[in-house]
């Protein structure tokens, strides 16, 4: 407005360098401020760290830095229904059975009529092509399934741990680690190795006895009763330490059952807070564990082996008149415990919930109290379970799980009777497993 | 006081030779075996056992000890997809052996939990030859005078000679034959652990009872000379260095210090891997040893899987 002014402004102000070079910094919240502003940009800052750290480690390292007081999430519970709870926990979709996989994808099966094939080759040409698509052993391309060699195997070492080697008393309420963990132990062992001709990805394989496996994550929002931090929303934490029998960890990923965005069902909504399940918060480290560390290269999962302690044996279900409870004890120890370990996988790869898994991460489970087996598989198809990151979230994880069956009826005088033939099919259907290109 | 296995050897009537014998050798260095891709899985199962296992930084010798067996256990398991009679072979864990034997005069008893038992349906073909066997004829037992031989041995009333692995199994167990025995020394304080002499020791007495058990089942309690001398293999490890044992049970008239002797091939203190630095040592913030396993030596893995492989290859 002064006339003098114009000496210092004659020259045109640059268009481009007022673009370049703004006059003030830009106006965003506070930092340390007590406002919600200030809250959302210092979790702002906090998620660019994470997504900017160097290292997978490094990575875990800040995600799990703040402890809070969180959710232990037990896999192997007598809470009732509480696999309803851990559905919802970890927004798991349950369907009942195995995925149909592709019939060609398994190995041919030797059986008994492999001679009539071979007598059966001069028929005429036109059914050649029908008959190339059944299993011919004669031809030598692929190594055959025997199940009567796997069968025999099992026996033995069923035979084995109950009834062969003498061993003294068990322990009291240590029945499980008398005779059904040295079996199963046996058992995966010398199916694996049996079968790792067919299986190029066992042969690879790293098998890991009594590992444990942790998995930290958030889901939900609850504001904080007690204390000096009262009437704080806080996200709801939750942390699952496990500790399979066995498992077995392998170079590549198994392959995806269904796509990734698939809706195969509804996750069941609990509308009570997580501690009436019973579930009790505790403070420590926030662990994201999946058998080894980072650097190992066998850093997907293939099948994890639970042995059902004996708190949760069938009797004691039976003796109080919970019988419905006995699938929901193995059904809940399927979804959880899978659950930790592919999403413990899927944060070795460097995927958290902000950055939400691109490929879906699948793994196996049998769970198992030595005679009856349930057979389990998880897909992972999101891992963005906090409360910011679920809204537009329409993905979900997917369990296929079976009701638990008896290998065996009894073991008597050397022999095993009533030997259960599926169940020992699905078992090894389960160690075959491996992706397309093998 | 003096070292372990010459005792050992005066009770068990058994003349030591140093290196582990020629059929073991040939299968250790036959190419067509692919030993050498294996080597590469093994530097990872090393790493796995001592670095990789737990989510504390190191893990202790309890833990990475026993992993690594179970690990090396593994990958020579994942052979029997290629020779299929490797599948005749059944682990027995926390397995007690109980064997009595006389030895001039002087009643000896080896018992309690032997550690890990490989059994197979078949048994392990003789490694000595015959010729090699009427030599020890000639060999003298090597004695301590003045010390006694049972010097640093619990004398105990022994009031039923219990006396064979049949005790251990019942019979018409499919897996008969012992095949090779495991000793995982792993207790983290040094002064629980066997030093590498009284390891060898303890594995000579173990192996020698299981084979004498088996000889006792098989033909009877008199003490005779054996046709078909019974093998039994032994390896013991700390998590580091390996020991490993092929005993030969030729006779089992052990009362006199005469005549035809027990044969053992030890090869001892082998040592798996130099060194396993979990955290890299920074001194003057320059890394001087990165972390890894340093010093890998395969030939300690081929002899290990070649005494598992022994007796069907």
């Amino acid at each position: 407005l002064w006339p003098g002014r114009r000496w210092f402004s004659e020259t045109v102000p640059d268009a481009s360098s007022t673009l370049t070079s703004p006059l003030y910094p830009p106006v965003v919240a506070s930092i340390t401020a007590k406002s919600k502003a200030a809250k959302s940009r210092r979790l702002q800052r906090f998620n660019q760290r994470v997504h900017a750290a160097a290292t997978v480690e490094e990575k875990l390292r800040l995600y799990g830095k703040l402890q809070r007081p969180k959710y232990t999430v037990y896999p192997q519970t007598f809470a009732l229904n509480a696999d309803r709870w851990y559905q919802s926990f970890t927004r798991t979709v349950l369907v009942a059975g195995m995925p149909s996989r592709a019939a060609a994808a398994k190995p041919p099966v030797a059986a008994a009529g492999a001679t009539p094939e071979a007598g059966r080759a001069p028929e005429p040409r036109a059914e050649a092509p029908v008959a190339a698509k059944t299993p011919e052993p004669a031809a030598g391309s692929a190594p055959c399934l025997d199940l009567g060699e796997l069968r025999s195997l099992a026996c033995d070492a069923l035979l084995q741990e109950s009834f062969y080697q003498k061993k003294e008393r068990p322990f009291l309420y240590r029945d499980q680690d008398h005779t059904p963990g040295p079996f199963l132990t046996q058992l995966v062992s010398t199916l694996a190795a049996s079968l790792s001709l067919l299986n190029p990805l066992l042969a690879a394989s790293s098998l890991d006895l009594n590992p444990e496996v942790n998995y930290y994550w958030q889901h939900g929002e609850e504001v904080v009763v007690h204390g000096h931090r009262k009437g704080r929303v806080d996200p709801v934490q939750f942390q699952i330490d496990d500790n399979p029998h066995l498992q077995i960890r392998v170079p590549m990923q198994l392959p995806e059952v269904v796509p990734l965005e698939s809706d195969l069902g509804d996750v069941p909504v609990i509308d009570h807070k997580p501690s009436k399940l019973p579930l009790f918060k505790k403070q420590y480290e926030n662990k994201v564990f999946i058998g080894s560390k980072v650097a190992d290269p066998c850093c997907y999962g293939h099948t994890q082996f639970h042995l059902l302690p004996d708190k949760l044996k069938r009797e004691r279900f039976i003796r109080d008149r919970l019988e419905d409870q006995i699938e929901v004890v193995y059904r809940s120890n399927g979804i959880a415990s899978l659950f930790a370990w592919t999403a413990a996988q899927a944060m070795y790869q460097g995927f958290w919930n902000e950055a939400d898994v691109t490929r879906p991460f699948v793994s196996q489970a049998v769970v198992t109290d030595g005679k009856y087996f349930a057979f389990f598989c998880y897909q992972l198809n999101t891992l963005a379970l906090s409360a910011e990151t679920i809204k537009n979230n329409p993905r979900k994880n997917i369990c296929w799980g079976t009701d638990s069956k008896p290998l065996y009826d009894v073991v008597e005088d050397g022999n095993v009777k009533g030997f259960n033939d599926e169940v020992l099919l699905q078992l090894v259907h389960f160690l075959l497993n491996r992706p397309k290109e093998l | 006081v003096f070292p372990g296995v010459r005792q050992a050897q005066w009770l068990t009537k058994t003349k030591l030779v140093e290196g582990l014998p020629p059929a073991v050798q040939g299968i250790v260095d036959n190419p067509a075996l692919g030993l050498q891709e294996l080597e590469e899985r093994a530097k990872h199962v090393v790493s796995h056992a001592r670095l990789w296992d737990t989510a504390e930084v190191a893990p202790r010798r309890e833990q990475y000890c026993p992993v690594l067996f179970e690990n090396l256990i593994h990958i020579c398991r994942l052979m029997s997809g290629k020779y299929s009679s490797l599948s005749k072979r059944m682990l027995a864990r926390n397995f007690r052996i109980a064997v009595t034997w006389e030895r001039e005069s002087i009643l000896l008893q080896v018992r309690g939990l032997s550690g890990i038992l490989m059994n197979s349906m078949t048994p392990i073909p003789p490694v000595a030859s015959k010729e090699e066997i009427l030599a020890t004829r000639e060999h003298v037992l090597e004695t301590f005078y003045p010390i006694a031989p049972t010097i640093d041995l619990q004398e105990v009333n022994v009031y039923k000679e219990l006396n064979d692995t049949g005790q251990c199994f019942r019979d018409g167990y499919p897996y008969s034959h012992p095949h090779t025995l495991f000793f995982l020394e792993s207790a983290n304080i040094r002064t629980d652990r066997f030093r590498p002499e009284q390891l060898r020791a303890k594995m000579l007495m173990f192996a020698f009872g299981n084979a004498l058990a088996k000889a006792k089942a098989l033909h009877g309690n008199d003490p005779k000379v054996l046709e078909q001398p019974i093998v039994v293999q032994s390896i013991g490890t700390d998590g580091q260095l390996f020991q490993f044992m092929v005993f030969q049970l030729n006779t089992t008239d052990l009362v006199s210090s005469d005549g035809i002797k027990n044969l053992v091939w030890i090869d001892s203190d082998q040592k798996l891997y130099e060194r396993a630095q979990c955290v890299p040592e920074v001194k003057k913030r320059v890394v001087t040893k990165p972390a890894g396993i340093f010093g890998f030596q395969p030939d300690t893995f081929k002899k290990f899987l070649a005494l598992y492989l022994h007796g069907t290859v």
